[in-house]
């Protein structure tokens, strides 16, 4: 494993660059990072959709969403690596293909997610916004959404994770990310399968759980901001009413 | 200030409110009391149209409540609600809470807000906890600040849904007593409370519901004193024998 990761670590992190494409872990942060850039406005305006009142926005995005849920993400790479081009009649690049087909996806997990955190919230919540004279889009910006991303940040985070692991699919229509930069070390080796697929996946341990990790810490920070240390001179001795 | 004229409203074939005819004058504190199921949070929520009606008419200085074609956001800047459950935003300070609607809905400059938020905060007796958030705060503190939040538009009309009711015993005075201040300064107020010696100290009526109905109305004086409905005797010997 030392002598791979000596010889070869280079063409996994980031390819052939820059003799050649990016490649390698740096092309599979970049798919994560625009998949789920892109997902993340795409699955609130579904999940958005999914609740509206109008049926004119449910039904399709429910539609799509089940549709989405309901099929391998294999298949939907497929479909759109073989469809699209016939489609628009002409090529197009791996890549995009790749990227479009995990935005879709994502976000089809990801509109689930919001709007369970959007239902989960208590009725008052927007009972009181709406009584305070706020629309239902205000309402839906300054108490709702940010209420419902915050109490999903740790569904959220292990989303993002996923999509990491997810862009390994890249490697059935040959984008350049981790999983096919390892693929071309084994075929280059090709006696030593074993070690560059346990040096594969470490790469993407190491990812992801430092990722998980780091989503840890900043859920905690924010909760400990919530509840807050009460300096003790606030106490009820000050408190003008309970005194009157 | 607040007209019900023959409301009524149904869930399903359950008759919630059956034609409710009544007034409140300006500057005028409406005690509403009941058994529970009455009706009571019911018609108080049609006030500010959080709860629609099927039949009937409710005016509030003259606007049509439910009329269709009525800018309800608006009009519901010039109704306080405040609710049972508080239902403060757990994501905002205290004074974020008070100041959103001023801002959001009013578009004034944050500065203006944040002066008269304060000013509201002081007024509650809670300007020292302004940055605190909403889990920070004791039950009290917290309905005390929603009534904060909900004075900061400057409503003519505010509306107490049992404000009382999630209290711990002993934070239900404090609560009481911005109340009381709020009715001193001639604020036109409609509460639903199980808070009998409020509505004996501070209320100008007393309305008396069951089963939907408006039974009985009257001065606190006379409700405690001399009920004229059986319903309303027995209601206040059930109150008494705890």
């Amino acid at each position: 494993m030392g002598e791979i990761l000596s010889t070869h670590l280079p063409s996994l992190l980031i390819g052939q660059y820059p003799n050649g494409p990016l490649g390698g872990l740096a092309l599979t942060l970049i798919l994560s990072v625009l998949g789920l850039g892109l997902a993340f406005p795409l699955g609130i305006g579904l999940a958005l959709c999914r609740i509206a009142p109008y049926a004119v926005l449910r039904v399709p995005s429910t539609i799509v969403v089940y549709v989405v849920r309901g099929v391998p993400l294999v298949m939907l790479v497929f479909w759109s690596y073989f469809l699209v081009p016939t489609l628009i009649g002409q090529a197009v690049s791996a890549f995009t293909t790749l990227v479009v087909t995990l935005v879709i996806y994502q976000a089809a997990y990801m509109s689930e997610i919001v709007r369970a955190g959007i239902e989960s919230l208590p009725r008052g919540q927007t009972e009181a916004a709406r009584s305070l004279g706020m629309s239902y889009g205000r309402t839906m910006r300054s108490i709702l959404l940010p209420q419902a991303l915050y109490n999903m940040l740790p569904s959220l985070i292990s989303q993002f994770v996923s999509t990491i692991k997810e862009t390994s699919i890249g490697y059935v229509i040959s984008v350049h990310e981790l999983t096919y930069s390892a693929g071309q070390v084994n075929s280059a080796l090709l006696t030593k399968p074993l070690q560059v697929f346990a040096t594969l996946s470490l790469i993407y341990f190491v990812v992801c759980f430092a990722l998980t990790r780091c989503a840890h810490a900043v859920d905690g920070r924010i909760t400990r901001r919530r509840a807050g240390v009460t300096p003790l001179v606030e106490s009820k001795v000050h408190d003008p009413v309970l005194q009157g | 200030m607040i007209r019900f004229s023959k409301v009524n409203k149904w869930y399903g074939k359950y008759h919630a409110l059956v034609d409710i005819s009544q007034d409140v004058g300006k500057g005028e504190v409406v005690v509403v009391c009941g058994p529970s199921g009455s009706g009571k949070s019911t018609l108080i929520r049609t006030v500010n149209r959080l709860e629609e009606i099927q039949d009937g008419q409710i005016t509030l200085n003259g606007t049509q409540v439910h009329d269709k074609s009525l800018d309800l956001n608006q009009f519901r800047t010039k109704v306080g609600f405040v609710f049972q459950q508080f239902n403060l935003f757990p994501h905002m300070s205290a004074i974020e809470n008070v100041c959103l609607a001023p801002t959001k809905v009013a578009g004034r400059s944050r500065n203006e807000a944040l002066e008269r938020g304060m000013a509201l905060l002081e007024r509650v007796g809670l300007a020292h906890k302004a940055s605190s958030y909403p889990q920070q705060l004791s039950g009290g503190q917290q309905q005390r600040v929603a009534i904060a939040r909900a004075l900061a538009m400057e409503p003519p009309v505010m509306l107490f849904d049992e404000p009382t009711s999630a209290l711990d015993p002993e934070m239900v005075g404090e609560v009481l007593n911005v109340m009381k201040s709020l009715a001193r300064d001639g604020m036109t107020m409609m509460c639903v409370t199980h808070e009998m010696n409020f509505a004996r100290e501070v209320a100008d009526k007393v309305w008396f519901m069951d089963h939907g109905q408006l039974v009985e109305t009257g001065t606190p004086a006379a409700f405690f004193s001399n009920p004229t409905s059986d319903r309303a005797r027995r209601f206040l010997s059930d109150l008494r024998s705890h």
